[in-house]
C-alpha cells in the first residue's frame, strides 16, 4: 500500500501572504486541520488548526493577531513525502516526529497530502471486512514454510482468502489473522487443530456445549 | 392459527452432501410435525419470476446464476460468490432459489391482503444474499424480496433476525431505506462469520437509526441474550411503528450448533417466539411473516422450529419425541439422542465466565442505545 494510494488530492492550499484570520475561516469552513502553506506554488510550510489557537492566544510570548501573515504561525520547512513512499514509511516519519500530516511532493510539486486520519482509512482497510468473511487467528512458528503450511491447508479445501496480516510476538511465533470466505469457521478451527496448527480464534467450544449426534451424512 | 408454505421443490435447494444447508432438516421438521399428530397443511406458492429476483438483485448476478446452471463455465464465478465451498454450484439452482423467494413472496401478498396474519414459510431464510453475491450458503435473498413487497404496497417493514449469524444481506440492501427497520441478534463479527453487525453499523441518510445490531459475546446464555432483545427490540418497535414483521427464524444460536458459539436452549427458543408474536400483537396488529434460516445441529434444529410451528398454531409444547421419529431418522440423530423436546433442564453444566460476558453484552446494548438516542428523540 503506497502513500499515493490513500492520500488525498487535490490539496486545499493557502499563500504565504494571507493572513490568519483568513487561514482560520479556510479550515473551519471545510473542516480541515492541516493547511500547506505556497509560495508560488512552492510548499514553504505547514499551518495547523493548533498552531493558529496558540500563535492568537495570550499564552503565546509573541501573539500574532487575525491580520497578520501565516508565515508568522507555520511550521517551515515542512516534512514531506514521496507519493512512492510504501504508507507505513509516512506512518513512522508522522509517529516519530509527533505530526498530523505531511505533504506529498512528487518532483517539488504538491500531488496530495496525507494525514492521521488516511492512515486510520489504511488501518480500516487493511483489517476491515469487505466482503462477507470469518475471521481466523493462528500462530505460526518463525520459520520458512509456515505461513505456506497454512495456505495449502486452506488452498486443499477450496477456502478462499480475502486478507493476511501477520505481526511478530515477543517469542519466536508470527500471529496471523486471516478473513477467509467461509461460513463453516467452527469446523475449520477444528481441522486445524487437529492438524497441529495453533488457533487462537476462534476459541474452542467448551467441552459441555455438546451433542453427540453424527454428521449428516455417515 | 398460522398458515404454512412449502413445497416438495424445496428440497431441490441443496448443496451437496457434504453441506451443513442440507434439506434433510426441513424433512425431518415436517416429519416431526406431523409424527405429533398434526396435519400441518402446506400451501405450495409459485415460485418467484426473474422480475422478482431483480427487485433485490443485480441482473449481472442472476445471469450469472442462470449461466452456471446450464452448465456453462464461467471463470469468474467467484466474483459473484458462486462456485464456492460455502455456496456450491448445484443444477437447478436458480429455480430452487426462485421457490423459496417465491414462498416468502407469497407469505408477504396473503398478509398484505389481509387473508392471513401468521405466516411461516418451512424454509428460506437466506439473509447473506447480497445485491450481487451469493454468500453464506445463500443465492436470493427470499427476506429482501418480501421486504420489496412489502414496500411497494407503501408499508413499513421491521425485520428481526435471530439467526447465530449477522442478517448482512438483508441489512445492506435496505441501508438507505427509511421505511425498514433491521434489527439483529447474533454472535459477535469480531471472528465469527460474516464479520459484519457492529453497533455502529445504524443504517445511512434518512435510514440513519434504523439499522440495528446487537452483537453477543461467544457462549452467551440464553439469560442474556433475551435480557439483550428486551432493551432494545420493544423499544425500536415503537419507535418506528411498522406495519408488519419479517423474522428470519435461525435456529443456530442453539448452544449444540456446531457453526457457532451462542448458547441457547430451546426453552430460550419458545419465549422469544412468544415474545415476538406478542410483539407483533402491539405493533403490526399481529402481521408476522417467519423463515426458517441456519441451524445445522440435527437433534437441534427439528425441535427449534417445530416449537415455532406449535407457538405460532397456539399449540401446546408435549413433553416427549415421538418414538417413530426418532428411530425413522436415528442415522442422522446418532446413538445417543435425547427423547424430550424441549431440551433437558439444565440442558448443560454451568461452564465459567458467565458473569463477565453478561456485563460485556449489557455494555454493548447500552453503547448502541447511547448511540441511538441522537435518532430516536
Amino acid at each position: 500500500m503506497l502513500v499515493k494510494e490513500m492520500m488525498r488530492k487535490p490539496v486545499l492550499v493557502i499563500a504565504v501572504g494571507a493572513t490568519i484570520g483568513e487561514a482560520d475561516q479556510l479550515l473551519h469552513s471545510r473542516g480541515f486541520r492541516h493547511l500547506p502553506v505556497v509560495d508560488e506554488g512552492r510548499l514553504v510550510g505547514i499551518l495547523t488548526d493548533r498552531d493558529i489557537r496558540f500563535s492568537t492566544s495570550s499564552l503565546c510570548p509573541t501573539p500574532c493577531s487575525a491580520g497578520d501573515p501565516v508565515s508568522l504561525a507555520m511550521s517551515s520547512p515542512p516534512l514531506t513525502a514521496d507519493p512512492l513512499d510504501p504508507v507505513e514509511d509516512a506512518a513512522r516519519i508522522m509517529r516519530e516526529n509527533k505530526i498530523g500530516c505531511l505533504p506529498v511532493l512528487d518532483g517539488g510539486e504538491l500531488v496530495g497530502i496525507l494525514t492521521g486520519m488516511d492512515l486510520l482509512d489504511a488501518l480500516i482497510t487493511l483489517t476491515g471486512v469487505t466482503k462477507p468473511s470469518s475471521r481466523l487467528e493462528v500462530v505460526l512458528p518463525d520459520q520458512p514454510g509456515e505461513l505456506a503450511r497454512l495456505t495449502t491447508f486452506l488452498a486443499t479445501r477450496r477456502v478462499n482468502i480475502h486478507s493476511i496480516l501477520t505481526y511478530p510476538t515477543p517469542d519466536t511465533t508470527v500471529r496471523t489473522v486471516l478473513r477467509v470466505d467461509s461460513n463453516q469457521i467452527r469446523p475449520l478451527s477444528e481441522e486445524l487443530r487437529g492438524a497441529a496448527f495453533t488457533v487462537l480464534w476462534p476459541l474452542p467450544k467448551s467441552s459441555q456445549l455438546h451433542l453427540t449426534s453424527k454428521p449428516w451424512q455417515p | 392459527m398460522a398458515t404454512l408454505i412449502h413445497r416438495p421443490e424445496y428440497a431441490g435447494y441443496d448443496f451437496g452432501p457434504e453441506h451443513p444447508f442440507t434439506p434433510a432438516r426441513l424433512a425431518m421438521l415436517l416429519d416431526l410435525i406431523r409424527s405429533l399428530g398434526h396435519a400441518a397443511p402446506t400451501l405450495a406458492a409459485p415460485a418467484a419470476t426473474r422480475e422478482d429476483i431483480l427487485s433485490v438483485h443485480d441482473e449481472t448476478f442472476v445471469a450469472m446464476v442462470e449461466a452456471l446452471d446450464r452448465g456453462e463455465s464461467r471463470p469468474e464465478a467467484g466474483r459473484f460468490g458462486l462456485g464456492t465451498q460455502d455456496n456450491p454450484i448445484f443444477p437447478g439452482m436458480d429455480l430452487a432459489g426462485r421457490w423459496l423467494a417465491g414462498g416468502a413472496l407469497h407469505g408477504a401478498r396473503l398478509l398484505m391482503e389481509g387473508s392471513e396474519t401468521r405466516v411461516l414459510q418451512l424454509g428460506g431464510g437466506l439473509h447473506h444474499a447480497q445485491k450481487d453475491r451469493a454468500a453464506g450458503f445463500c443465492l436470493y435473498n427470499d427476506l429482501a424480496v418480501a421486504i420489496r413487497a412489502f414496500l411497494d404496497h407503501g408499508w413499513r417493514v421491521a425485520y428481526l433476525d435471530i439467526d447465530l449469524h449477522h442478517g448482512d444481506g438483508v441489512q445492506n440492501l435496505f441501508y438507505d431505506q427509511d421505511r425498514v427497520l433491521t434489527l439483529s441478534l447474533h454472535e459477535t463479527g469480531h471472528y465469527l462469520y460474516p464479520g459484519t453487525g457492529h453497533i455502529h453499523e445504524l443504517g445511512t441518510g434518512a435510514a440513519r437509526g434504523l439499522s440495528l445490531n446487537i452483537p453477543l459475546e461467544p457462549f452467551t446464555e440464553s439469560e442474556s441474550y433475551l435480557e439483550a432483545f428486551e432493551a432494545v427490540v420493544p423499544r425500536a418497535l415503537e419507535q418506528f411503528s411498522p406495519h408488519v414483521l419479517v423474522v428470519q427464524a435461525g435456529a443456530d444460536a442453539h448452544f449444540a450448533d456446531p457453526l457457532g458459539d451462542l448458547a441457547l436452549t430451546t426453552q430460550a427458543f419458545e419465549t422469544l417466539f412468544r415474545r415476538i408474536l406478542d410483539l407483533a400483537g402491539e405493533h403490526t396488529q399481529g402481521r408476522v411473516l417467519f423463515t426458517l434460516g441456519g441451524g445445522y445441529e440435527a437433534q437441534v434444529v427439528a425441535r427449534v422450529w417445530t416449537i415455532l410451528y406449535l407457538t405460532l398454531m397456539d399449540l401446546p409444547v408435549p413433553q416427549e419425541l415421538p418414538e417413530a421419529w426418532l428411530a425413522r431418522w436415528q442415522h442422522l440423530l446418532g446413538p445417543e439422542v435425547g427423547h424430550t423436546l424441549h431440551d433437558p433442564v439444565p440442558a448443560y453444566p454451568e461452564f465459567p465466565g458467565r458473569e463477565e460476558r453478561t456485563r460485556r453484552n449489557r455494555d454493548v446494548v447500552d453503547r448502541l442505545l447511547d448511540s441511538l438516542l441522537r435518532y430516536w428523540f
